[in-house]
């Protein structure tokens, strides 16, 4: 036997898959290079099953479930934009349909009527919400800031 | 019986239970760090990745039909993450030398304890680990782990068991030869 030969064998035997047979044996019982490897592949075997094996921290499971609250808020997030974004595209598909509809059916006057009638009506609206718009403009400054805050808060929140 | 309750577990994480979702976490938990952590050095590195792979399983779960075990489906999400981990790009001097407790100047009682010489062998072993390719750290890593069979990494690899068995020779043939002075 060759030492090539014995040397592909020393480590399943090294991790005891494999039994030396008589020529092996008789092989390694000879050859001081072989007997060398098969101690040193013991040694490895040895020190690979002491190996420690890392635990997790005691919070993995809690931080865990919170990183997948998350990401499932980000999810249900993200949709809700994509369903309001699709929301606004339909309805500013109906309102164009409409607003080409009376154009073509030669209902644009009455539609322009429509529309002086609308606008005429904003602007009442505005000339009496105007002195008001400082404090809705404050009020929705300390909303937005509040907002902005939760947002990041939860966006930077420790695992 | 294990089988029945790994069922069960499954179809109430499916049905959006997340207890049962936290009792999949405890149970596996344990498996899936140690996996990992035997894989990339870094701690924090490597609890980033077993949250990962909880997550992929929660994203996985209606899809997961009960043809293998539970537990060699994550197996196949380990391995997973762990080849993509190491296929990340990084930063530069991140890769690991045999010869960093080499260089540099070192203190070296003169007659050093066994503890000492213990805790070193075993810096140089994770070392030398480390520079194995992805695939033979994921096998040593799963095969030194209490419970983990060949036939398990088999099927969570995909590989016939005789290239598992093979691939795992030949990692630790790499290993005995990089640390070819310490096994001495």
């Amino acid at each position: 036997m060759f030492c090539d030969e014995a040397l592909d064998a020393i480590e399943p035997i090294a991790a005891g898959d494999l039994t030396p047979d008589g020529r092996i044996a008789d092989h390694l019982a000879t050859c001081p290079n072989c007997a060398a490897a098969l101690d040193s592949a013991r040694r490895l075997e040895r020190m690979l099953q002491a190996r420690p094996v890392p635990r997790p921290t005691p919070q993995f499971t809690s931080r865990t479930v919170a990183r997948l609250r998350r990401v499932r808020w980000r999810t249900e997030q993200f949709l809700d934009v994509g369903f309001n974004v699709a929301i606004a595209a339909i309805v500013l598909a109906i309102v164009g349909g409409i607003w080409m509809l009376l154009n073509r059916s030669g209902l644009a006057a009455v539609s322009s009527d429509a529309v002086d009638l609308f606008g005429s009506g904003m602007m009442a609206l505005v000339r009496r919400v105007a002195p008001s718009v400082p404090l809705y403009a404050g009020a929705t400054a300390v909303l937005a800031t509040a907002l902005g805050l939760w947002w990041w808060a939860e966006r930077d929140a420790t695992l | 019986m294990q089988a029945v309750n790994e069922r069960e577990l499954v179809e109430r994480c499916r049905s959006g239970d997340e207890g049962a979702f936290q009792e999949l976490i405890d149970r596996y938990k344990d498996l899936v760090f140690a996996l990992i952590a035997r894989t990339v050095q870094d701690r924090s590195r490597a609890e980033d990745l077993a949250q990962e792979v909880f997550l992929r399983i929660h994203r996985g779960l209606p899809y997961f039909r009960g043809e293998a075990r539970l537990s060699t489906w994550i197996y196949r999400i380990v391995a997973n993450v762990c080849v993509q981990e190491q296929t990340r790009p990084r930063a530069p001097g991140a890769s690991v030398s045999l010869d960093d407790a080499r260089t540099g100047e070192r203190v070296v009682p003169p007659a050093a304890d066994r503890q000492f010489g213990d805790l070193e062998l075993r810096d140089r072993l994770e070392k030398a680990i480390s520079r194995l390719p992805a695939n033979y750290r994921l096998l040593i890593a799963a095969h030194y782990l209490d419970g983990v069979q060949y036939d398990d990494l088999a099927e969570a690899l995909d590989l016939p068991l005789g290239t598992v068995k093979t691939q795992l020779f030949r990692a630790k043939q790499q290993l005995r030869r990089l640390l070819e002075t310490e096994l001495k």
